[in-house]
């Protein structure tokens, strides 16, 4: 079988070869075929696969629009299942179980501020969840993210205690007031979602999510509101040069202001990252190396325990998970909203 | 290949210096060979001491410190954990955040008389103020040693007097001759810079590549953590953090026996060398037999030239030097590091003129 880390290596493959070409010293050229000895090889992987493999069944691919976007871990046995929130972006949204059916899902509960979604699938099927238990291991621990088919799909160590991310998620608009105290834009960060979204100097933002803004100050408040990885739709007055004006719709989204701020070549060694990639209440910060599409799966340690749920990749030397201690509370209650709304 | 100096140029918005690739126009031609004096002087002693990082390696161990291997079981692979636990808490007390200017890196405390251990970015000149922050948030005066830009290795000395007497934690000095690929080990540091509510960041990784200058490792790095200690297995210090390429498995550590080979000298305050690849370059031409230093040819898209340096300026001043010839701007040009940010005061047609210069790369 192919793990994750070794298609990954294969895509690598030339770069990692002309790397060593350059610096071989002592070394046979033999050597320079064997693969990098690194802490999550095959033989790594193999080891830490009994660990995985008590929670056989559990983890699912999350499909959005027909795309990979996440994994996602089974809570209930009668259908429900926890991924990340911020992936779902386009219908249909589909889950592949272990055994490789294909099931429509929908989303059934929301916790915006974990980034959480709750998915519901359809059918009389009976599924095996996941028992969230554990401690949050010390710094240093060896902890392992678990695929579809219950295979080690990531291998890194605990690099932080336990913390709350603040996020900064911003449009990316400079306001001020216009004659009539409404919000016009005044500048528009390069890199942000208003920049995407096609926003000018002098729009007016008049409506936001179909609600009507009338001041500045009421625009900001909504905007804070929101967290990156998140869209907005904004309704915004454009004045042309003849001064015709027209109004229109436009869906925005909101980045964190620390991404947007970054250097081109910060952004090159961050590598691949996730949109949402802060604002939550507690996380375990690892190392492990994930694809932006490989949150939403269970991490576990090495005892076996399922200790969190892995919920950004946020840059090149961090990950971060939720612990079990925030998903419990958060599954109960969004068990109990969508239980009790399809009754 | 690229590689990048794994520091912030600047502290809250950090700026990777190696967004151009400049061409050499001025620089270190001028300083001739790279020394390579080798110092008979040893680094300090390595004692017993509870208030260092070297552990005892338990029995179940030996062999995957000794050759690198991979555990054979879960049980081996908890206690390997379990090893790093250890000497990620001890490495935590020593791991410290150096602060220059606008400018920010780590260290590692080496003895208890307060000596560090950092890359030459780092420190950036000898002998000038720094301030050394530990885990806990303490700032430290300190001054910067010795540099062999040539490997990158740097050094400085916490003033003393600031323990009421007592030693610093400190890490127990390795050797690096022995190092071999497979090896585990352990780096801490401050990836983007110092933050006092998430504290030091313990990587853990194996060594893919030993070579003299320098170690490759899957310790994932990132700005900020250049200077930051790299631990074997027995807690011992084997390697400082220098730089990074752009796969997340390219990460570049100074081994340690750089440091101790030229000890005597990073001791005094020399600086020497210059890193390849990362030359530091303004990208002028001038002519060093006249009066003063006057701008000849200004190359274009260079760092002089962005900044807005024009043909026919004369440069007065460049950081806190008074230059008096080319000669004089190309030794202060020699003494920055690419991406640093220099004010410079220069002359235009009589009058006084001033730029902000961020120092070019040249290969």
């Amino acid at each position: 079988m192919v793990n994750s880390s070794m298609r990954s290596y294969a895509k690598k493959l030339p770069f990692v070869f002309i790397a060593m070409m350059l610096a071989t010293e002592g070394q046979t050229l033999l050597a320079q075929f064997e693969p990098l000895p690194r802490r999550d090889n095959a033989s790594m992987m193999n080891l830490v696969r009994p660990v995985t493999e008590k929670i056989s069944g559990s983890v699912v691919q999350v499909y959005s629009g027909d795309r990979p976007v996440a994994l996602g871990t089974i809570v209930a046995e009668d259908g429900f299942i926890l991924t990340k929130r911020s992936e779902l972006s386009g219908d249909p949204i589909r889950v592949r179980l272990s055994d490789g059916q294909l099931l429509p899902a929908r989303v059934a509960a929301v916790r915006r501020s974990n980034d959480l979604a709750m998915l519901r699938v359809e059918g009389d099927l009976t599924l095996r969840p996941a028992q969230f238990a554990g401690e949050i291991p010390p710094v240093a621990s060896f902890v392992v993210s678990v695929g579809r088919k219950s295979n080690p799909i990531g291998l890194g160590v605990i690099g932080a205690k336990p913390r709350p991310i603040s996020h900064q998620g911003r449009l990316g608009v400079l306001l001020q007031d216009d004659r009539t105290g409404r919000a016009m834009v005044r500048g528009i960060f390069p890199d942000s979602g208003a920049e995407a979204a096609g926003l000018k100097k002098g729009d007016l933002i008049v409506a936001i999510n179909g609600r009507e803004e009338r001041s500045r100050l009421g625009v900001i408040e909504t905007l804070r509101g929101m967290f990156p990885g998140e869209s907005v739709r904004l309704t915004i007055t454009r004045n042309d040069e003849a001064n015709d004006s027209t109004t229109m719709d436009v869906d925005a989204s909101i980045r964190d202001l620390n991404v947007m701020r970054e250097s081109e070549s910060d952004a090159r060694v961050n590598g691949p990252r996730n949109v949402r990639l802060s604002g939550f209440d507690q996380v375990m910060q690892h190392d492990t190396v994930l694809d932006p599409d490989e949150c939403g799966g269970p991490l576990m340690d090495t005892k076996g325990n399922v200790i969190g749920i892995n919920i950004a990749r946020a840059g090149r030397v961090v990950s971060y998970a939720l612990p079990a201690s925030l998903i419990l509370p958060e599954m109960v209650s969004m068990l109990a909203e969508a239980r009790s709304a399809s009754r | 290949m690229h590689y990048y100096i794994t520091k912030p140029s600047v502290v809250g918005k950090p700026q990777s210096i190696a967004a151009a690739i400049v061409f050499l126009t001025l620089g270190f031609g001028a300083f001739g060979p790279p020394l390579n004096a080798q110092s008979t002087a040893v680094a300090p002693t390595r004692g017993d001491d509870s208030s260092e990082t070297k552990l005892p390696v338990p029995e179940g161990l030996q062999s995957i410190l000794a050759a690198g291997t991979v555990p054979k079981s879960l049980e081996q692979l908890r206690s390997l954990e379990q090893q790093f636990g250890k000497i990620s808490a001890a490495a935590e007390l020593c791991t410290v955040s150096i602060k220059i200017g606008q400018a920010q890196g780590c260290g590692v405390i080496i003895d208890g008389g307060g000596k560090v251990l950092t890359a030459a970015h780092v420190a950036m000149r000898p002998n000038k103020p720094a301030t050394v922050i530990l885990a806990n948030g303490r700032r430290l005066k300190a001054m910067t040693l010795g540099l062999n830009k040539n490997v990158d290795a740097g050094m400085l000395q916490i003033t003393p007097g600031q323990n009421e007497g007592a030693d610093w934690p400190h890490a127990t000095l390795g050797d690096s001759s022995k190092l071999a690929r497979g090896m585990w080990c352990i780096a801490t540091g401050h990836p983007s810079g110092f933050d006092q509510t998430r504290g030091v960041v313990t990587r853990v990784g194996r060594i893919a590549r030993v070579n003299r200058s320098a170690l490759r490792t899957d310790c994932a790095l990132i700005g900020g953590d250049s200077g930051g200690p790299l631990f074997d297995l027995s807690g011992k210090l084997i390697a400082i953090h220098s730089r990074i390429g752009n796969d997340v498995e390219e990460n570049l550590h100074i081994p340690i026996d750089n440091y101790a080979n030229s000890w005597d000298r990073l001791v005094a305050g020399d600086s020497w060398g210059t890193l390849p690849g990362f030359r530091p370059v303004l990208g002028v031409q001038g002519n060093s037999q006249v009066e003063e230093a006057v701008i000849d040819v200004v190359r274009p898209s260079s760092a002089a030239k962005k900044a807005g340096i024009q043909e026919g300026d004369i440069i007065k001043e460049f950081g806190d030097r008074k230059i008096t010839d080319f000669q004089s701007l190309k030794e202060a040009v020699a003494e920055t590091m690419p991406g640093e940010n220099v004010r410079v005061r220069g002359q235009r047609d009589g009058r006084p003129v001033f730029f902000r210069v961020v120092i070019g790369r040249g290969e």
